[in-house]
Parts: structure tokens; C-alpha cells; sequence
């Protein structure tokens, strides 16, 4: 099967999953509703509800990764159904762009942009970027990334989160409490954690006993390293302040200990060598995926609801994400109890549940706060605003200068001038021919988006905004986006050094880098601004550049 | 019963959002007195140079000599300008000079990780949105040139860590790759400065109207980031001067020398905190020529840069940090390496503020344990703080929280302090 053909028939699946679910169509309206409930001041502090321009900047940035095209903004704002919105969340949900913005965001929460170990990075992205176009469920993902050895070819992708760590009980189970139970067990590697009552040491070893067993094996043909395990070996411990000593079987939490079965006369299905990987009969490993996501483990989806409320709100119910404990309560406890429950029934749906998060009146509100202060505490009266991250600030960048719609448009071209004898695949539809595109565009413009990672990947920290000189200069100066403002190919700035009329070029500048119209005054001042200098073309990069570096450019609000 | 081991209940709550909007209570702390800084620091244009052996320098190589001693490696002790005082004979040129320093030779940092050492020693307190020393330096210090960012780090890799904390993101450090100018500080090409001016003013109008009504801590960090950009691009000729021969020829010619070199220039500039990493002490393999090389490179240039801080009159009002994230082990591994060891190690400090020409702490005669006056980052961190005259009892200057600057269970080392 060609790489085409296995897009070509994922997408397939994709659309004939049947869309919306009738038990949880509610789900938004009940957020909304404990949102009141819970605070008796709301609805005197709520903010209107965003404008149509608002909220089709903020939906495509959360779910493409980008901002909207100036088309796309003007095609919103024409339409009169009042369903609409639910339309074009439905709708861009369904885009292959939207699998590869999960993938960036995916990617960082799992990995932390970790360097190759053992699985090159090109090809878990991949994965991660097929699995989202099939709506991977959050609880499948677990089990893919908790059970794959790496032995064999077609899970070794998934392996990465296992392999590029090394194996490393402390580097795994630090990853494992942080991504999946919300808990950043560090400290409770070497001591009951001191202020914190449910972050014992039985917690971090219960964990490390999983892996107690397993090692990386290389493979002597060819090189590759995999997991092998052993199959015995206890995990003990012993605290470096009080010297007590214990021993623990595998266990997540306060969940029962998964003690092992009888040892067997022969514990092996294939024993440990030089040229063979370990496979005993019974694995501590294997137990890990079934451990974490079964449905006692209230932590599990507790977490995974937590992070994605704060992927579209902008907040966690918990905060720091990683910091679940009795002395961290969360902001909106019944609120984070209806969700987790509700991403539990829904079989870990993370489409379903964006979607749902997406309907609320919580994320359509305005960003405009009705007094000036910042609140102490989170309400959800208003909008929160949301730095955008590396790859949201490259590929919008991108998007208002019309590197994108001209990358776009000579791929397109490249395929109609295509021979019959090429080998490529024959297009025949338009889903295809979008999954098509938006990989071979991914890959020509992946370049520049690594190097905005490489500028802006200090702001990954959830919850924290860096700003630092360094980036403010890369965004003023860099070579690489004067180039994208150089006029080309019916670009941005060859558009507007096109445009005599300068309340046509405000609008245009607006809608392209803004995503919405200007106001008069705005217009007024971009009238201004190319009076004052007789080099217009010049004149007209600073303005996008001025735009650019903005502050309404920079965040998601 | 709740142990006492240094995990501080701030550590493990708080996010730097949480500092700046009073989501979470400092329980315990409620009864300091808010911070009156700025005032009581008027006039203090005190500076820091840190010099920074990335990787984990052997203490056994460098300020804790063991020699003949079954774990001691193949060196020898040499005598230093101070009497009494012995260090390795790989650091002859500061051995001349030990005069300016004093060496703690009692740290105990509880890791043996590269991260968890590194940012233990730089913020105080083992966990945490904490300021590195250098942030904090930075905000509470008078800068003797605002123009330029308050705490500048020259180095040669990649390490990406969050230095401002909870304070505001013009404090992180700024990031110098060797004596490169920084990336990006010419206009881009055709574009006048009267353009880019224009250009900059209409970004601050059209941030000001986005700001009503918003949030206003991010859109400040922002604004504040450009604001430092522009200044930079106007101190263009500092980062592009030519380095003098004689100083080449004095410092040496490799990165690090020319490293120190710059970090002189910045801080007779007036840069608050000055910030060089010399990398690869990293020695699990071949420790003993590693240190050879390592510290060949290291000595003759630092001690060059002591010798000009001091005849320039600037130990006065600069303190001098040499440090790593922790030492190495004193057993020899297979491939006469040295490992992590973050539980009986040295560091030297000097300068303003210090008492030099002393050592605080020994550890036992094989190096294996700490046998008198155990430190570890927090003491120390504190004592940094009042060498430059800053009290690390008192709170951060920040809206709305009651944080300590240092750990409020933990004391400076007095002895050190002059």
C-alpha cells in the first residue's frame, strides 16, 4: 500500500464515523450551567458573547493551529444560518489540518520536545498526526504508547515514549505520573513527599515496579533497540531520611497492588540473551496500559479532561496541570467531576469532547472584560487570552503573509501538470486531494516552523507567558519573515502595494493578519502611516510588520 | 509527621500565574512585612559575575585536593597565595590568586541530577516557578546602564531554562551565543530607522488598544520585550567591537577567553549580571585528562579576569561566583571517569560582599561525605543575595503575593559575608 493509498483510505474512515451523539449533546449546556451556580456574581461580571470575527480566529487556532484566511473570515460573516458555528467547528474538526495541530500539541505534552534516542522524531509525529485523522481516543493512545516494545515495526513509532526516555524509571515515571495522572511525582522519588499527603513514595516505586523488570535490548542485526524483560526482580526502597526499607509490587496509586501470578517452571516465552530479547511468560510491563486507564483510576481521566479544558480555555481546573493533590483544589470541583465522568462515557472521545468544550458559552465569550482588573481567580465571565504556541505563531505568520496560499496554490499546479507515467496517485476526490495537499505543504514549510520552534519553544510551559528580547528581535528583524513580505506571487504585500485605495488596503490588511475589519480610526491610521514615507513598498512591510508583532497578532483571544 | 527536607510547600503549589494573581495562599508567610524595596536599594549599582563549569567540575580536581589519598587521582595540592590553603596544581594561575576567593568545600545538594543541581544552585530552593540569582539581581539592583538587559548569559549551547520565574519576563536572562552579536539586531534590509520607528510606535498604539479591557501582565511582557529589543539594537557596538590583541593575547584565543573578555566589557558597561559558561566538565570517561584540558583552559583565563576585575577597581562592587551543579564522585569508574555527585563538593566566591582568602566546610579525608558545615543552594543562593546587599528575608516586590526572596527556613553562610 502506498502512503497515499493508507491516507486515502483513513480518511475514508473518518467520514463515515456518524457525527454527533445525542446523550451527550448536553454536555456544554451543563458546564455552562454550574459555571452560574458556582459563583453568585457571574452574570454581573459575564462578557458578551464573542463577535462572529472573534470567534473564527480563536476556533481555527484552537483546532487548525492557524488563523483563518481573509476568505474564509468574509465567508463566516456573510453567512445568516444561525447554526454556524456549531457548522464550522463540525467542519474543522473533520480537517487534516486539524490532526496535524493535535500533533503539535500532542507532541509537546508527551515528549517535551525531547532529541531522538532511538526513534527518529519524523516518525512519531507521523503517527501521532495519523492516529489524530482517525480520532483516536485518549484511552487507545495510553495503550498504544504503554505497550509498544518497539519489536515490532508497525508499533515502534508508538515505542518512542518508552524507548527515547531509555527506559529511565525516573524519566518514565515522572512522565507517566505528570502525563496521564496529572501528578509530577519528582520528589517522592526519594521521600513521602513532604507537604503534600497523597504523593507518598509507594506512589513513585508502584510505579517503577512496572519497568522493574524491563531493560532495552539491542537487537544484534540490525542495531535497533527495543524493551525486553526479565522475569523476576523485586522493587525495593528505602528512604533517605529514615532508612525504613519496603518493597512493592506494581501499582498505580491507591489502586489494589497487581501482585505477580505463581512463578511458573518454565518463566519464559523466549529467555533473555546476547541475540534474544526477553519475553517472560507473565509481564509486569504489560500490566501498565490496563492499570492506568481502568475506570477505578479516577486520576486518569481527571487529567486528561483537565488538560484539554485548559488547551481551549486557556486555564486549568487544576493548576499547575501536573500538580493534582489536596492542597491544590480544584478551582470548579463539580465542574471537573462532570467533565472527567462525561470523557469517561464517552469512551475517551477527544473530538466528541473539543467539540463539546467548543459549544459552550464559556469559550464563544467575548475576551473583553467588563471591569479593567484582573480577577483573582479564574470565573469564565470572559474569554481568556492564550499566547499562541510555536507552531500556531509559524503557521499563522505564514498564513497573513500568503506564504501558505502560494505554497498551496504551486503544489496544486505541480499536480495538474503531472504526466500520466508519474508514479504518484491519481486524485479523484476532494478530501483526498486536501490530505494530499496539506502533507506535501506540512512538509515543504516544516523548515521555517522549526525554526520558530527553535525561537519560541521557552513559552511551552502551560500557564506561563516569556517574552523575551530575543524573540521580540526575531520578530522585528528576522531575515526569514522579510522574506515572506518581499511582494511575490500575489502575496500579502503584493496585494497591497497593488491596492491604490487605502481604506481597500486596511481592510485587506486587516483581514489578513487580524482576521477581522479595521475600524475607522484604524483605517485612518494606516492612511496615515503611508503618507508619511514616499517608499511604498517598504512603507507597506512595516505595516504588516507592525501587525505582525502586535499584540492582538500574538495571542489567542 | 511531616518532614522537614527542604521541599518547600511554595515549591509544589504554585505557578508563576498563580504568584501574579493570588490563586493560592503562602501559608506561613502572612506575617512579613511587605516588600519596601526599591527604596531601601536606591544607589546600589553593585554587579555579579558568574562563572559557570557546566557538566559538574571534580571538586578533588580543582578547590578540594586529596592527594596520595586512595580516591584522589593522580594530581597534586599546590600551595595559593593564602597560607594554610591548598589547591590543585591544574589551577596554578588561581592558586596565585586565592587571595580574592574563598572556597566552600561543604555542599550538599541531595541529586545527582544535571537539572536539578543547576537549578537548585541558581534559584534557592529545589523545586519551584523560582527567579534564578541572576533575575533577581537584575530587578532589585540599580542597573549602571538600563539600556542594557540586566542579566546577560554567554554560552555556546543550548540550555533553555525559565530564569525569571515569577518575576517579569524582562528580567530573564538574555542569551549571548559566544561573542557573536545577538541574531537579529540589524533592520532588515531597505528599511530606515525613521520606519522602523514609525513601525514600532504604531505596535505600541495598536497594543494599547487591545489592551483595554485585557489582560495586562502578557501584553506588558510583550510590550517590554520590544522595548528591550530596541535598546539592544542601539547597543549594537558593544557586541560587534573587535576584542583587542593584548587582551587576546593575555586571556587566550579560545571561546571561553574570548567569552570572559566580553564578560568584562559588559559589566564595565554596566550590565547587572554578568553570566559565562565554560562547558564539558561532564567527565564520566577519562576525568583526569578531561580536567587537564578543561582547566588548563579555564585557569590562566579566569584568573586573568580576576586580576583585571581587581586592578580595575570593580571586585569592589562585583561578586564573584565560580560554580557547577554539583562535583564529581571521588570513586573512579571503569573508564577513570568521575559521576554525578551532588552530596560533598566546592564552589569559590569573591568579590564584594565576600571574606576572602578563607575555606568554610571540609569534607571527610576520602571525599566522601561532608564532615563539617554542610550547605547546600539555599544557604548559598542566600549568601549571594547579601553580598550584594540584598535582603533575602525580605519579599519579592511583586503585586498582590507575599513571597520570601529566599527560603525562609534556611540562613546565608555568615562567615562568608564580610
Amino acid at each position: 500500500m502506498t502512503r497515499f493509498q493508507l491516507l486515502f483510505s483513513t480518511c475514508l474512515l473518518v467520514a463515515v464515523i456518524p457525527w454527533g451523539r445525542t446523550t451527550a449533546a448536553e454536555l456544554h449546556e451543563r458546564i455552562d450551567a454550574l459555571l452560574i451556580q458556582s459563583d453568585p456574581h457571574f452574570v454581573q461580571h459575564e462578557a458578551g458573547l464573542s463577535s462572529d470575527s472573534e470567534f473564527l480566529r480563536r476556533v481555527y487556532l484552537d483546532f487548525l493551529g492557524r488563523i483563518p484566511t481573509a476568505t474564509e473570515v468574509q465567508i463566516f460573516q456573510q453567512q445568516t444560518d444561525i447554526h454556524k458555528r456549531v457548522q464550522t467547528i463540525d467542519r474543522l474538526l473533520r480537517r487534516p489540518e486539524h490532526a496535524r495541530h493535535m500533533q503539535h500539541v500532542f507532541d509537546v505534552t508527551l515528549m517535551q520536545r525531547l532529541p531522538k534516542k532511538h526513534v527518529p522524531v519524523e516518525q512519531w509525529q507521523d503517527y501521532l498526526y495519523r492516529s489524530f485523522q482517525q480520532n483516536i481516543s485518549w484511552q487507545q493512545l495510553t495503550w498504544d504508547l504503554l505497550s509498544a516494545t518497539g519489536a515490532q515495526a508497525e508499533t515502534r513509532s508508538a515505542a518512542r515514549f518508552l524507548l527515547d526516555r531509555e527506559l529511565k524509571p525516573e524519566l518514565l515515571t515522572r512522565a507517566i505520573g505528570r502525563v496521564f495522572l496529572g501528578r509530577d511525582l519528582q520528589c517522592a522519588q526519594c521521600h513521602n513527599h513532604p507537604t503534600i499527603e497523597d504523593y507518598p513514595q509507594q506512589h513513585y516505586y508502584g510505579l517503577v515496579s512496572f519497568f522493574s523488570r524491563a531493560y532495552l535490548f539491542s537487537d544484534p542485526k540490525n542495531k535497533e533497540s527495543s524493551i525486553g524483560e526479565k522475569a523476576e526482580g523485586t522493587t525495593k526502597f528505602t528512604s533517605v531520611f529514615t532508612n525504613e526499607e519496603a518493597t512493592t509490587f506494581p501499582r498505580v496509586l491507591d489502586l489494589p497492588v497487581i501482585a505477580d501470578p505463581p512463578a511458573d517452571k518454565e518463566p519464559y516465552l523466549a529467555k533473555p540473551d546476547k541475540n534474544t530479547r526477553g519475553i517472560p511468560k507473565y509481564s509486569r510491563l504489560r500490566q501498565l496500559p490496563e492499570a492506568i486507564t481502568r475506570a477505578d483510576n479516577v486520576a486518569y481521566r481527571q487529567n486528561i479532561a483537565n488538560r484539554l479544558w485548559y488547551f481551549m480555555m486557556g486555564r486549568g481546573l487544576v493548576e499547575p496541570l501536573d500538580m493534582f493533590h489536596e492542597a491544590n483544589a480544584p478551582t470548579h470541583p463539580e465542574l471537573l467531576k462532570l467533565i472527567a465522568d462525561d470523557l469517561h462515557q464517552n469512551q475517551y472521545d477527544m473530538r466528541y469532547f473539543l467539540k463539546q468544550l467548543a459549544l459552550t458559552k464559556a469559550y464563544q465569550r467575548s475576551s473583553l472584560v467588563k471591569a479593567a482588573e484582573e480577577p483573582a481567580a479564574p470565573r469564565y465571565t470572559a474569554a481568556q487570552i492564550k499566547p499562541l504556541s510555536a507552531e500556531q505563531l509559524a503557521w499563522s505568520t505564514m498564513q497573513a503573509t500568503g506564504l501558505v496560499q502560494t505554497t498551496r496554490q504551486a503544489t496544486l499546479e505541480s499536480f495538474s501538470a503531472k504526466k500520466e507515467s508519474d508514479s504518484s496517485p491519481v486524485i479523484t476526490d476532494w478530501i483526498s486531494l486536501e490530505l494530499h495537499l496539506e502533507t506535501i505543504v506540512n512538509k515543504k514549510l516544516q523548515e521555517h516552523v522549526n525554526t520558530f520552534v527553535t525561537a519560541f519553544s521557552q513559552i511551552d510551559q502551560p500557564g506561563e507567558f516569556n517574552a523575551t528580547a530575543n524573540q521580540a528581535l526575531f520578530l522585528g528583524n528576522a531575515p526569514l519573515i522579510s522574506t515572506w513580505l518581499l511582494p511575490a506571487d500575489n502575496n500579502l504585500t503584493a496585494r497591497l502595494v497593488a491596492e491604490p485605495d487605502s481604506d481597500k488596503l486596511a481592510k485587506e490588511l486587516y483581514l489578513c493578519v487580524l482576521s477581522r475589519l479595521p475600524s475607522p480610526e484604524e483605517t485612518e491610521q494606516v492612511t496615515r502611516f503611508l503618507a508619511e514615507f514616499s517608499e511604498r513598498t517598504t512603507t507597506i512591510q512595516e505595516l504588516v510588520r507592525a501587525l505582525l508583532c502586535s499584540a492582538e497578532f500574538r495571542f489567542n483571544h | 509527621m511531616k518532614r522537614n527536607v527542604g521541599c518547600n510547600i511554595l515549591d509544589h503549589t504554585v505557578s508563576r500565574r498563580n504568584f501574579m494573581l493570588g490563586a493560592t495562599t503562602a501559608a506561613g508567610f502572612g506575617g512579613l512585612l511587605p516588600s519596601t524595596w526599591a527604596k531601601d536599594l536606591e544607589g546600589n549599582q553593585k554587579q555579579i559575575l558568574q562563572v559557570y563549569l557546566q557538566g559538574g567540575v571534580s571538586q578533588l580536581e580543582s578547590w578540594d585536593p586529596k592527594p596520595g589519598t586512595e580516591l584522589g587521582g593522580p594530581f597534586r595540592a599546590i600551595p595559593t597565595s593564602v597560607p594554610g590553603i591548598h589547591i590543585s596544581e591544574l589551577l596554578p594561575h588561581t592558586a596565585k590568586m586565592m587571595h580574592l576567593l574563598s572556597i566552600v568545600r561543604s555542599i550538599n545538594l541531595k541529586t545527582d541530577d544535571h537539572t536539578q543541581g543547576r537549578l537548585f544552585m541558581e534559584k534557592g530552593r529545589n523545586n519551584g516557578a523560582y527567579p534564578f540569582v541572576g533575575a533577581v539581581a537584575a530587578k532589585y539592583l540599580n542597573s549602571r546602564d538600563p539600556s542594557l538587559p540586566g542579566y546577560i548569559h554567554i554560552s555556546t549551547r543550548g540550555i533553555i531554562d525559565d530564569t525569571a520565574g515569577f518575576l517579569e519576563p524582562q528580567y530573564a536572562q538574555f542569551k549571548l551565543e559566544g561573542v557573536k552579536a545577538p541574531e537579529n539586531l540589524d533592520l532588515p534590509k531597505n528599511i530606515s530607522k525613521k520606519l522602523y520607528l514609525a513601525r514600532n510606535d504604531l505596535r505600541t498604539r495598536l497594543d494599547q488598544q487591545f489592551a483595554a479591557r485585557r489582560r495586562k501582565s502578557y501584553i506588558d511582557a510583550l510590550g517590554s520585550s520590544f522595548n528591550q529589543a530596541s535598546k539592544l539594537m542601539e547597543r549594537k557596538g558593544i557586541f560587534e567591537a573587535e576584542q583587542d590583541p593584548k587582551d587576546l593575547e593575555r586571556y587566550g584565543t579560545h571561546d571561553f577567553a574570548r567569552n570572559c573578555i566580553l564578560g568584562r566589557t559588559l559589566l564595565e558597561r554596566g550590565a547587572t549580571c554578568v553570566k559565562v559558561t565554560h562547558h564539558g566538565y561532564d567527565s564520566h570517561a577519562e576525568n583526569f585528562n578531561f580536567h587537564l584540558e578543561q582547566l588548563g583552559e579555564f585557569d590562566k583565563t579566569f584568573a586573568t579576569l580576576l586580576g583585571d576585575l581587581e586592578d580595575r577597581g570593580m571586585l569592589e562592587h562585583t561578586l564573584v561566583m565560580i560554580y557547577s551543579e554539583f562535583g564529581r564522585t571521588p570513586k573512579i569508574n571503569h573508564r577513570y571517569g568521575r559521576d554525578h555527585w551532588g552530596s560533598a563538593w566546592s564552589i569559590a566566591l569573591g568579590g564584594c560582599g565576600i571574606q576572602t582568602g578563607g575555606v568554610v566546610g571540609k569534607t571527610n579525608d576520602k571525599g566522601t561525605e561532608v564532615s563539617d558545615r554542610e550547605v547546600h543552594g539555599g544557604h548559598l543562593f542566600q549568601t549571594y543575595l547579601k553580598a550584594i546587599g540584598i535582603d533575602p528575608t525580605k519579599n519579592h516586590d511583586i503585586t498582590g503575593r507575599v513571597i520570601p526572596i529566599g527560603d525562609p527556613a534556611v540562613e546565608p553562610v555568615d562567615e562568608l559575608l564580610t
